[in-house]
């Protein structure tokens, strides 16, 4: 029963921690969604307003546009392509829930980031319980994987192996699978979906695990690409469990 | 010592990056001022797909942290300042994004720091947070015997602690940050946050208007502010996982 119960609660905070993302995502959809539109709107406006009447602008008003642009995209609107555009949102749902995955890991891109003052204050209340859920969460899921691992060196010691190499070679076999497949794999990977180069990619990958997160790179969000609805989840379970390998690894 | 290798380090990232990223800062604004003055010289010949190409190469230029406007803060250029703040950013893994490194040799570089540098921020910040708690047990030990009160104290004291660290770290900053940047309260405190608790957007950074002139004190407060105050957050967590758990 004792596994039982542990295994219940395990059960309970992966239930908790989906669930949390769940309802931030949906919370900053509904704060920052209206605001986006209007700003979307309004950048092209002043887009529209500009190709009627751009041979009659003085050098002073042309100044002036291209201050006004250069805000807009500082503030995230990026008025480029046609106007159907403006139904794509930044904040549509699973957009927010990416979005909510930033936060509790601290990774922060900043590509999207909450522009009303309610979205900012929710932010600042959905970090402050999120970041231990997640780190507690992740605890858990190392913790799984390094059950795994003594399960494995148990093998390998009943095999009549000594303890000391068993735990030099679990230590290497982790590293090694984990740099294969959380380093190197995904940026071929992301050289076919986002046509980064390779070094890009790794770049991409080793600054978001490491949650620096610049921002410079972020997934889905080249223009022009078609991005199937289930990539941005995948690359979120890419993520998750990248971070719990390096969680892991600080544990042996 | 822990500390003067900590400055040295990010100082080391900073020169290195600097003389990396700088180059190729310097033409990436330049090539940008020349397209700005092409399509001004044009304007009346513009047609929709020059506006799509300038508008591109704003948003492109914007990503590296250049804007048209020309002048920038060095805080926000690759000068050593502003190199030195990107490391701290690097290393602590806020990773604002205004600055970020675009050549293949900065970001080879960039890696090999923070792979060095994130476990060398955290064993720094792991003895700012035990020191900060030998002190808070030091008061209460004082407190317990000049007043002979018992259980209490502790409680007393840690309660105080963390009001005391909100105030200094959280509540009081923001209003540092409405003087000298112009932000609301609502803003600095959303800052302050998102700084210390390491997720940093970057949609706010110091330093970065080349409006306003700042103080030659205020980098290094800001600096020692972000140190500690992420040194009493990650305490106030580690307390709020055991309590989880």
């Amino acid at each position: 029963t004792a596994m039982c119960s542990d295994k219940l609660q395990t059960g309970l905070l992966v239930a908790g921690y989906f669930i949390y993302l769940l309802v931030g995502a949906a919370m900053f959809q509904a704060l920052e969604r209206t605001t986006e539109k209007q700003e979307k709107m309004a950048a092209a406006q002043m887009k529209e307003t500009f190709l009627q009447n751009f041979t009659h602008l003085t050098v002073a008003e042309m100044e002036q546009f291209m201050k006004n642009l250069t805000e807009a995209i500082q503030n995230g609107v990026y008025p480029v392509g046609n106007e159907s555009r403006i139904e794509d949102s930044n904040w549509d749902f699973s957009n927010s829930f990416f979005f909510a995955g930033t936060v509790v890991s601290t990774i922060g891109y900043g590509t999207l980031h909450p522009k009303t003052a309610g979205g900012q204050i929710f932010c600042v209340f959905f970090a402050l319980f999120g970041i231990p859920l997640n780190i507690v969460f992740l605890h858990r899921v190392g913790k799984m994987l390094s059950l795994l691992c003594k399960k494995l060196g148990k093998f390998l010691h009943e095999k009549g192996m000594r303890k000391k190499k068993i735990e030099f070679l679990t230590l290497l076999f982790f590293l090694a699978t984990g740099i294969l497949v959380f380093l190197c794999l995904p940026s071929l990977f992301f050289q076919i979906t986002e046509g980064w180069s390779y070094s890009e990619g790794i770049y991409f990958a080793f600054i978001t695990l490491s949650t620096i997160g610049f921002g410079d790179y972020v997934v889905g969000k080249q223009p022009g690409r078609n991005y199937s609805s289930y990539y941005r989840m995948l690359v979120a379970i890419w993520i998750l469990f990248g971070l719990a390998w390096i969680a892991l690894l600080f544990n042996l | 010592v822990l500390l003067l290798v900590y400055v040295g380090y990010v100082g080391l990232g900073a020169g290195v990056l600097q003389a990396l990223e700088r180059p190729a800062e310097v033409q990436a604004a330049e090539d940008l001022l020349q397209q700005h003055w092409e399509l001004l010289s044009n304007h009346t010949c513009l047609g929709v797909p020059a506006l799509q190409r300038l508008v591109e190469g704003i948003i492109q230029a914007y990503k590296s942290g250049i804007t048209l406007q020309g002048n920038t803060t060095s805080l926000g250029r690759w000068d050593f300042s502003g190199s030195f703040f990107f490391s701290i950013s690097a290393i602590t893994t806020i990773g604002y994004g205004n600055l970020s490194p675009s050549t293949a040799a900065g970001r080879i570089f960039c890696i090999v720091f923070a792979l060095f540098g994130i476990p060398l921020n955290l064993v720094l910040l792991n003895e700012i947070g035990q020191l900060m708690l030998l002190g808070v047990q030091h008061c209460a030990h004082h407190l317990e015997e000049v007043f002979h009160w018992q259980k209490k104290a502790s409680l007393l004291i840690k309660t105080c602690a963390l009001v005391t660290g909100l105030l200094l770290f959280l509540l009081l900053p923001p209003l540092l940050f409405s003087d000298k940047e112009g932000w609301s309260y609502e803003e600095g405190f959303y800052y302050s946050f998102i700084t210390l608790s390491t997720i940093g957007f970057g949609d706010y950074v110091i330093g970065m208007n080349p409006d306003r002139t700042y103080p030659g004190w205020y980098k290094n407060v800001i600096s020692l502010w972000i140190l500690f105050g992420m040194a009493w957050l990650a305490l106030v967590i580690k307390f709020c996982i055991n309590f989880l758990e």
